[in-house]
């Protein structure tokens, strides 16, 4: 499924006898020199790379090709020049407004999969990779919920998540090691936020919040056991972090089936978590009215659209209404008829516009990219 | 063989069993848990240059490394052993790719490699090298089982297929040690369209059903998991005490999902009386005692893999409870109310009326409890007839 990973972790097992050999970048701008003349040559630059009169490009992403070599020393970046690119496509590229979202992410995507080839190819050091790797995980999460319910042709939510698990295991699989290697990564960064808060331009820089991604973990695949395993395997004192311990009692209750609890826990749920949830709750909106449709399912009696809304979170009961229509079931003004032979499971997921998460939580994109999880 | 022969005397006879195809007798020579291992004129100070011409080609280099690899482990230098163990299932696998045609060799392979996986573990104990070591061993393993997979133009009688399972077997081992159970999936392929499956031994089939089982419990997939784990408990040898207690653990939970509890007896018999606890919870649907169990026996529960499993044990629970309000309201029309009093009553303080629904909600779609929920009178109405089924007659 990842390949990254997978050469990663091979890198982490050879490491002991290759250090030596170890890569290292010498490009020191976001694109090799050569990519710049190719691309100025070709016309190939994205408008997004296009600042009124200057241009600013970034290194974008090529397979490896069996013909090509791409372990050459002044096309790979070294950390800091990604650290610095990463930030730049989070902090500055996020907020063009002159093209569509779904070009925005499209072009961010590619960028951040070059980074991380770079960091593969020159084979970073976890705590390295961790700390290319979180804002990259909130990317892929924020969009995920922002664009979810655009056509295939814009956005594409399996591809989205293939990309999001890919850094997430990478990602966690870093802790993993960082933890064996000198005790608990948390220490660590703990250590590096608080001199970051004496800097003065605290702001605006990408931060490494562990608690932040392995509740995401859990929350993008809550129909998935796996991350739960994980999760009760955790040492204790991660384990009890409040908002971890939050994240496994809703994934706890949607395996329970309980709709009316996954929901009311969702509302005391931090911006990103609640991107994450908000991605998965049409699929949770659609099973909770499959179980309805037969619990409620009688001729004369119906439920008022008013409950639904309450209950899954739909804003208005007239999406409540939509959505129930869309699945086949009968509205009788403002109260829904549930009827088990009604129920279409075989229709397309419907997917209510997404909100703002920016003005549901009062945040600009770079909080969002940035804020921390309280210790 | 007795303990007190000399070098010489050990060569001679590992060549003897060599050249008379002699497959059980070479392995026990070769094994790490022989009395051989004892004698000390096996470990003279410089085994390769005795060795070395005086025995025939391949043999050579294996009894080199086994040799060492005694020595090593008498000095209780594990990482060493684990070394030349390594060495000495290379050469094995040399040996086996050289001999076309039969495979008489076959317990000697099954015996190096299990020495080399329990050295594995007893370095990865001393060294903590997180898996590190457990995954070479896998390594070898791997080319051992190659060179079986591979051997597929032979006669069935004499086919290097036969030793598939047993390799696949320490594979499992291994990967279930290390958590990566991933790698089992591309193993189970070849055992699945393996065309010899019905000719391996049984121990070894049992084995295999038991991690094949394990495997689908993990991946949510209770009723194959049921079939394997079954297979093993059944078939597995009576006397085999500790193995039984192994299907037990988890074939128990599984079973209580599919709507099976085990009795007392036979939990007291294998020790597993965790379980009856966890049984009388569920029984009563006594929400607080399940969270109790788990609090109690967690580190059990999670350690095998099956605290996720306990947890889900709790919609039993909820049936359980729901069915114990309605025989006392002795009515097909019981209030939302009622099923909310029970389950303040039995430790969900937080619970409302809008959740309490969404339970039975679930219960009905689940097929657990027949009826219908009326939004308007807060009520749910039951069948008249069999409105809780028995919950093995659900799967």
């Amino acid at each position: 499924m990842s390949s990254y990973f997978d050469f990663f972790c091979k890198n982490i097992e050879n490491e002991d006898s290759q250090n030596s050999d170890r890569i290292t970048g010498t490009c020191n701008s976001m694109c090799p020199e050569d990519e710049v003349k190719l691309r100025e040559q070709e016309r190939l630059i994205h408008v997004l790379e296009v600042w009124g009169s200057e241009k600013k490009l970034v290194k974008g992403y090529s397979r490896s090709a069996a013909d090509s070599n791409m372990a050459v020393p002044h096309l790979l970046r070294p950390y800091p020049v990604l650290t610095y690119t990463v930030q730049y496509l989070l902090m500055d590229i996020t907020r063009r407004v002159d093209v569509p979202a779904s070009v925005v992410y499209d072009y961010v995507n590619d960028r951040l999969r070059a980074v991380r080839q770079d960091a593969t190819i020159q084979r970073l050091p976890p705590e390295q990779c961790a700390c290319l790797l979180e804002p990259m995980i909130r990317f892929y999460v924020y969009y995920g919920y922002k664009l979810s319910n655009l056509p295939l042709k814009d956005y594409d939510p399996v591809l989205n998540k293939k990309y999001l698990l890919e850094c997430m295991k990478w990602y966690l699989s870093c802790s993993d090691s960082l933890a064996t290697m000198r005790g608990n990564i948390d220490h660590l960064t703990g250590f590096l936020s608080s001199i970051d808060l004496n800097g003065k331009d605290k702001k605006n820089k990408i931060v490494n919040d562990r608690v932040l991604i392995e509740n995401l973990y859990i929350l993008c695949n809550l129909d998935d056991l796996h991350p739960l395993f994980r999760y009760v395997k955790l040492s204790k004192d991660i384990k009890r972090h409040p908002k971890l311990q939050l994240a496994y009692e809703i994934a706890i209750a949607n395996l329970h089936g309980n709709y009316v609890r996954v929901c009311r826990l969702a509302d005391k749920l931090c911006p990103l978590s609640y991107c994450a949830l908000f991605t998965y709750l049409p699929t949770l909106q659609r099973r909770a009215l499959a179980v309805m449709s037969h619990a409620y399912s009688n001729k004369r009696l119906t439920v008022p659209a008013d409950a639904l809304a309450h209950w899954l979170r739909y804003r208005e009961p007239h999406d409540a209404r939509a959505a129930c229509e869309h699945y086949g079931l009968k509205v009788q003004g403002a109260d829904v008829r549930f009827e088990k032979t009604d129920f279409k499971s075989d229709v397309t997921l419907n997917i209510p516009n997404p909100q703002d998460i920016r003005e549901k939580f009062d945040l600009s994109i770079i909080d969002i990219f940035t804020y921390t999880t309280p210790k | 063989m007795s303990s007190t022969g000399s070098l010489n005397q050990y060569i001679q006879y590992v060549e003897r069993m060599y050249r008379t195809s002699q497959g059980h007798q070479l392995a026990r020579l070769l094994s790490l848990r022989d009395e051989h291992v004892a004698n000390r004129n096996l470990r003279s100070s410089d085994i390769a240059t005795l060795v070395e011409g005086n025995c025939l080609a391949p043999l050579d280099e294996i009894i080199i490394s086994h040799l060492l690899c005694v020595k090593a482990l008498c000095m209780k230098d594990f990482m060493e052993a684990f070394e030349y163990q390594s060495a000495c299932v290379a050469c094995v696998v040399r040996l086996l790719q050289a001999q076309k045609e039969s495979n008489w060799c076959l317990p000697l392979m099954y015996t190096v490699c299990l020495d080399l996986r329990l050295i594995a573990y007893r370095a990865e104990a001393c060294a903590q090298t997180n898996g590190k070591i457990l995954e070479k061993a896998a390594e070898s393993l791997l080319a051992c089982f190659r060179v079986c997979a591979a051997d597929n133009r032979t006669t069935e009688a004499d086919t290097k297929r036969l030793g598939m399972l047993t390799l696949v077997n320490q594979l499992l081992k291994v990967y279930f040690k290390i958590n990566k159970l991933h790698l089992c999936k591309p193993l189970i392929r070849a055992i699945d369209s393996s065309t010899v499956k019905k000719e391996f031994p049984l121990a070894q089939q049992i084995t295999y059903k038991y991690f094949v089982g394990r495997k689908a419990m993990f991946d949510s997939d209770y009723r194959t998991a049921d079939e394997f784990l079954s297979f093993s408990f059944v078939r597995c040898h009576r006397r085999s005490i500790k193995n039984k207690r192994l299907i037990l653990t988890y074939l128990v939970p599984v079973k209580m999902l599919l709507g099976f509890m085990p009795t007392k007896h036979l939990l007291q018999k294998y020790e597993l009386m965790q379980f009856w606890d966890l049984v009388l919870a569920v029984k009563n649907g006594d929400l607080r005692g399940i969270d109790q169990v788990m609090e109690k026996y967690e580190s059990f529960f999670i350690s095998a893999g099956i605290y996720l499993i306990v947890e889900k044990l709790k919609i039993y629970a909820y049936r359980n409870l729901f069915r114990k309000v309605y025989v006392a309201e002795n009515n097909h029309q019981i209030d939302i109310a009622s099923f909310q009093a029970a389950l303040q009553l039995m430790g969900h303080d937080d619970v409302d009326a809008d959740e309490t629904q969404c339970i039975v909600a679930n219960l009905i779609y689940d097929g657990k409890i027949k009826g219908y929920i009326s939004y308007q009178h807060k009520k749910v109405v039951v069948s008249k007839q069999n409105a809780f089924p028995s919950l093995s007659s659900l799967y």
